[in-house]
């Protein structure tokens, strides 16, 4: 690194981006889907540091492994999918995933609940619907085969209107499930479904990083240098038990973060954040 | 089984197979081979009333809905990923109830059309139980397996009455070539009943052999050479997205039913005569120069997209 850009801090995407490549393992075969370019920085960023041998398989493309020349704001391009190593089809990606051999998903919803059920369907109720989502893709079918799924939304905190009504990411209840946590809204436990996955096991937000407890319910283990868990509280409509160890966490080093900047000149991964948290950022040395 | 020799035809004939009330699967996914120039004249010829089925996609859908094409979509996915966000169009005619909500799932999706490629009357999956989807699809139904005890989800075999394909490359006889992720081209091929192709060009025999053929020719009905066919989408490696285009169709979607109409169906679908018209109104072979000029360089690449 030319010490011109000596790197002293880092932005709220990055600090996320990095979250999320934590989830990851190394030696898993792991998806990253489309429309999601934290999660797509977090899989290069993963198998260039602390995963060499993550089968990368890139959204829409199918590719595996490749070296994207840049971000695209679309995800079935070429760009992304440069120097692929070889590729598999959609039906074969789905296969690994129903047989129990993909590792990790990523997923996200306008409406998330504790025990890690999303919305990306529909708002409203089953008369009316008052807005109609993009849809999830295969989120709903990888929810119950993915072995782990990291759950990821950058639009957590809620500003209250004039009358103090707020509309929540972290909701008590969604208005339709597209995807499958650790329960369902009843109560019943993922263990009564013959799914091949273990369900999602964090929640990263642009507020902190939560996990699931014993019971399945989201538990906040991680806070941000600019965050606590009161801030966290207000902008999540259900309660939710706080780990033991909470902590802050743990920022990128320099050398990530400047990774994450080469492999994202035009900055796709901002649109991702408000524009408040665009400017959000941490001193590397603050901690 | 289509076997006649040669299966070139223009592309008014070969939308014409598309009837009104038809359940059409449109190939291509996102911004990549969308066949955008068979789907302008599908608008043209009034085809009305089609149940789309599908898994990833954008301006395809949103186009056909801006037009009042469609009744109801059962795709997994329509959108514009981080480039503009909401399918506007889509959205609308969703929220008014002009096109019935059916979403399904990608891998959902890919057992039905397997089912009815193997003549089976529908495949298991341990998915999508436990999510609403199964309030948005009574057709599909539970049962305990008689091997392991499990409680399994049968959905039925789907078998599209017309996939709508655009190709790099066909030879006469219908044979094509397809570079590149083929999404669920090759499934929606062997599972519809009818397969119209548009290509960017018909080269011979020995040739497409040579390249790889991606499907063969007697599942295609007709295909109809229509150079820069994907265009907005990108058909790779000829040519990129032109996000600069798509732009102006955003901005047009965002203005509402009427603006939409009179800032992009008018003039970009009702007043082109045909594809060459098109081509011309979009900026002609200065425009599509810059896209095909993708290869030139990272720094040219990313321009496409600032």
């Amino acid at each position: 690194m030319n010490k011109a850009t000596k790197i002293t801090s880092c932005t709220l995407g990055e600090l996320m981006i990095y979250q999320i490549a934590l989830s990851i393992e190394d030696g898993i075969l792991a998806f990253h889907g489309f429309g999601s370019p934290l999660v797509q920085l977090a899989l290069h960023l993963a198998k260039r540091f602390h995963a060499p041998n993550l089968v990368l398989v890139a959204g829409a493309t199918y590719g595996i492994n490749p070296t994207p020349a840049f971000l695209t704001p679309t995800t079935n391009d070429f760009a992304m999918n440069r120097g692929a190593e070889c590729h598999l089809s959609i039906e074969e990606l789905f296969d690994l995933a129903a047989s129990g051999r993909l590792g990790r998903m990523f997923l996200s919803g306008l409406q998330i609940d504790r025990w890690g059920n999303m919305n990306v369907t529909r708002l409203g109720n089953d008369e009316r619907l008052t807005l109609k989502l993009p849809g999830g893709g295969g989120g709903c079918n990888l929810s119950a085969d993915a072995g782990h799924v990291t759950i990821w939304t950058a639009a957590h905190r809620s500003h209250a209107d004039n009358l103090g009504r707020r509309r929540y990411r972290l909701v008590k209840r969604c208005d339709f499930v597209t995807s499958v946590g650790h329960r369902t809204a009843d109560g019943l436990a993922r263990a009564a479904m013959p799914y091949r996955g273990g369900g999602p096991d964090c929640i990263v937000t642009d507020l902190g990083v939560f996990g699931f407890n014993a019971e399945g319910h989201a538990e906040l283990r991680f806070t941000y240098p600019d965050t606590n868990c009161e801030l966290i509280a207000e902008s999540t409509e259900f309660e939710f038990p706080v780990a033991d160890n909470l902590s802050t966490a743990a920022l990128p080093e320099p050398a990530l973060i400047d990774f994450i900047r080469r492999l994202d000149p035009l900055k796709i991964h901002e649109r991702e954040l408000s524009q408040d948290d665009r400017v959000r950022t941490f001193e590397l040395n603050s901690l | 089984m289509y076997t006649q020799a040669d299966k070139r035809c223009l592309l008014p004939e070969l939308v014409a197979h598309i009837q009104n009330g038809d359940c059409l699967a449109i190939g291509g996914g996102l911004s990549w081979r969308e066949p955008m120039a068979a789907l302008r004249e599908l608008i043209r010829q009034n085809i009305k009333d089609l149940k789309l089925v599908g898994s990833a996609h954008g301006i395809d859908v949103d186009l056909l809905c801006g037009a009042g094409s469609v009744a109801a979509s059962a795709e997994s996915y329509v959108g514009f990923e981080q480039d503009f966000g909401m399918a506007l169009n889509y959205r609308r005619a969703c929220e008014s109830g002009a096109v019935k909500v059916e979403d399904n799932c990608c891998y959902t999706l890919v057992q039905q059309l397997r089912a009815a490629i193997q003549g089976l009357p529908f495949m298991p999956i341990r998915s999508v139980q436990g999510t609403d989807f199964l309030k948005l699809h009574p057709e599909f139904k539970t049962m305990t397996c008689p091997f392991s005890g499990e409680q399994l989800v049968l959905v039925p075999a789907l078998k599209p009455d017309v996939a709508l394909i655009h190709a790099h490359y066909a030879d006469e006889h219908g044979n094509l070539h397809i570079e590149g992720p083929p999404v669920a081209d090759i499934l929606f091929a062997k599972a519809s009943k009818k397969v119209i192709v548009t290509v960017e060009a018909f080269i011979s025999h020995q040739e497409l052999a040579s390249k790889g053929i991606t499907i063969p020719y007697f599942y295609v009905t007709a295909a109809c050479e229509v150079p820069y066919g994907a265009h907005p989408t990108s058909c790779y490696p000829r040519y990129a997205y032109d996000r600069e285009h798509t732009k102006h169709y955003y901005q047009a979607a965002k203005s509402g039913d009427d603006g939409f109409r009179k800032d992009y169906l008018d003039p970009y679908v009702y007043e082109c005569k045909d594809h060459a018209a098109y081509l011309s109104l979009i900026g002609g072979q200065t425009r599509l120069a810059r896209l095909e000029q993708w290869n030139d360089g990272v720094d040219q690449w990313m321009q496409l997209y600032e």
